[in-house]
């Protein structure tokens, strides 16, 4: 790797510091189980001056118990996620995410607030710069998407206009599920926003001075139905092809309302309201939940080679509604 | 707000690897340690250490796994300024150091002859060293959940699970 001035941070304040002093050309290390890579295949535009490791800061890594919410502090690895029977009990399609990402390796190291942030595997975008020269998509300040006319059979299948990549965190699916929030701190104090509204079609809306410090999860109520299903090919090293996160409240068989997340299909978590409208005060059944797909998926426009995630995503909807596996 | 050093502090950096602490100078010559430097590298180049295997290089494949304080991490994927203070074992840290005897896991390894070119070996025997150290007597599907960031070209995966489980038999409660 090329070198980079590195510090270990005592506060997040010092953090933010540093991210200011260095005006974009830092970058944070929590994890590191993607900037690594990052870094490595030296894709960004411009490579890193100084990386900033937060793991240093003291009380990022916790899952707080609260009345109404749950907090779970930015530096919290996805295998603590896994191992608290908090999250097990209260929060279970979190569990499940957690543990579909990856290896236990990567899992006993990487964090949520990581997992949140990490940047797209569209494979035009990460094109190693050692191998010809980096790739100048839309993405990275060029004209065009390559994969719009190349290679897109993992791309996105609904809502994009100039950059067909895909948001890879499985965890954002399930966090938009369960309406958490996520508070950043940042040069010019702290802010709250819901994950639903972190992410713009290039990349997530964290300023270049600001990081996410945790997480804030609403405890459903009444109790609700949790799914979270994901599609690879090969479980531990692919990223989902498509993904669907589910909070059902349900009166007997009638939903009351719910919360049905699609995700790597579009470059943010995406909220299937169709469906959502159209499940409210029905009945669930194999044709509700047909339906229910089929409006999940409305408005979608595949590319070349991925209509195929369409249907997947139709699939996991009618499992999600249903409740089958 | 705090001050920010002008110069980043720790010139120096100690690593516990295997029991032993060393004590590295960080900076770009040719026996100091750059920031940029991940722990495999520095396991291999500084130390030593070539029971660690860089394969991918990018968290993937699984043949760098050490432990840190006793979980199973990729050692690519971890810079080494930031292991300091952390306990590292890597497969040179499992044989007994006063009788040179190995592991079990490791001699039943070469019983069930589980590998064929043995490069991902190593990385193998760390991530189930990993599980039997939290749970001595996993279920084979465990097992496999546990082994499952780590890849084996030759296919020895069959032979890994009935070495693993042999260990467990004689060594755990089932």
């Amino acid at each position: 790797m090329k070198s980079f001035v590195h510090f270990n941070t005592r506060s997040v304040d010092e953090a933010i510091h540093l991210l200011k002093k260095y005006e974009g050309k830092a970058k944070i290390n929590a994890g590191g189980t993607d900037l690594l890579g990052v870094l490595k295949d030296r894709i960004l535009p411009e490579y890193p001056e100084a990386i900033i490791n937060i793991k240093t800061i003291p009380g990022l890594s916790m899952i707080e118990d609260g009345e109404e919410k749950i907090l779970i502090g930015a530096l919290t690895t996805l295998a603590d996620i896994i191992n608290s029977s908090l999250i097990e009990k209260t929060f279970p399609l979190l569990k499940e995410a957690a543990l579909s990402v990856a290896s236990p390796q990567i899992r006993n190291v990487a964090t949520i607030g990581g997992n949140l942030c990490q940047d797209t595997r569209c494979w035009y975008y990460r094109y190693p710069d050692g191998i010809g020269g980096r790739i100048n998509c839309f993405r990275k300040g060029g004209k065009t998407c390559p994969a719009v006319s190349g290679e897109n059979q993992y791309h996105a299948v609904i809502g994009a206009k100039k950059c067909y990549a895909v948001c890879p965190s499985d965890l954002a699916v399930a966090l938009t599920a369960l309406g958490a929030n996520l508070t950043i701190a940042g040069q010019k104090g702290v802010r709250t926003i819901p994950v639903e509204e972190f992410y713009h079609p290039l990349g997530n809306t964290l300023s270049p001075d600001e990081m996410i410090t945790a997480i804030h999860i609403p405890k459903p109520f009444p109790v609700a139905r949790q799914t979270f299903h994901k599609f690879t090919l090969r479980k531990p090293i692919d990223f989902a092809v498509v993904s669907v996160s589910s909070l059902i409240f349900l009166d007997q068989e009638i939903c009351t309302s719910s919360r049905i997340v699609l995700g790597a299909v579009a470059s943010a978590p995406f909220r299937a309201y169709k469906a959502e409208e159209f499940l409210k005060e029905k009945k669930l059944s194999a044709k509700t939940a047909e339906e229910a797909a089929r409006l999940a998926l409305d408005g979608s426009k595949p590319l070349a080679k991925n209509a195929y995630k369409v249907e997947i995503a139709k699939t996991l909807v009618k499992r999600a509604v249903q409740g089958t596996e | 707000m705090t001050s920010i050093p002008k110069k980043h502090p720790p010139h120096t950096l100690s690593l516990t690897v295997n029991g032993e602490t060393h004590s590295f100078i960080l900076g770009k010559g040719p026996n100091e340690v750059s920031p940029s430097h991940t722990l495999a590298q520095t396991l291999r180049e500084k130390l030593g250490l070539t029971g660690t295997k860089i394969s991918c290089d990018r968290g993937a494949c699984g043949s760098c796994t050490v432990l840190l304080n006793g979980k199973a991490v990729f050692s690519c994927m971890l810079l080494t300024v930031e292991c300091e203070g952390k306990e590292i074992t890597t497969i040179e840290g499992l044989s007994d150091p006063k009788t040179g005897n190995l592991d079990p896991l490791q001699q039943s390894f070469i019983d069930h002859t589980a590998f064929q070119c043995g490069f991902c070996t190593p990385g193998i025997i760390m991530s189930t060293k990993a599980l039997l150290n939290t749970n001595p007597s996993p279920t084979v599907d465990e097992v496999k959940e546990a082994l499952s960031g780590n890849f084996c070209r030759c296919i020895s995966h069959y032979h890994v699970l009935d070495a693993v489980m042999d260990v467990v038999k004689k060594e755990g409660n089932q």
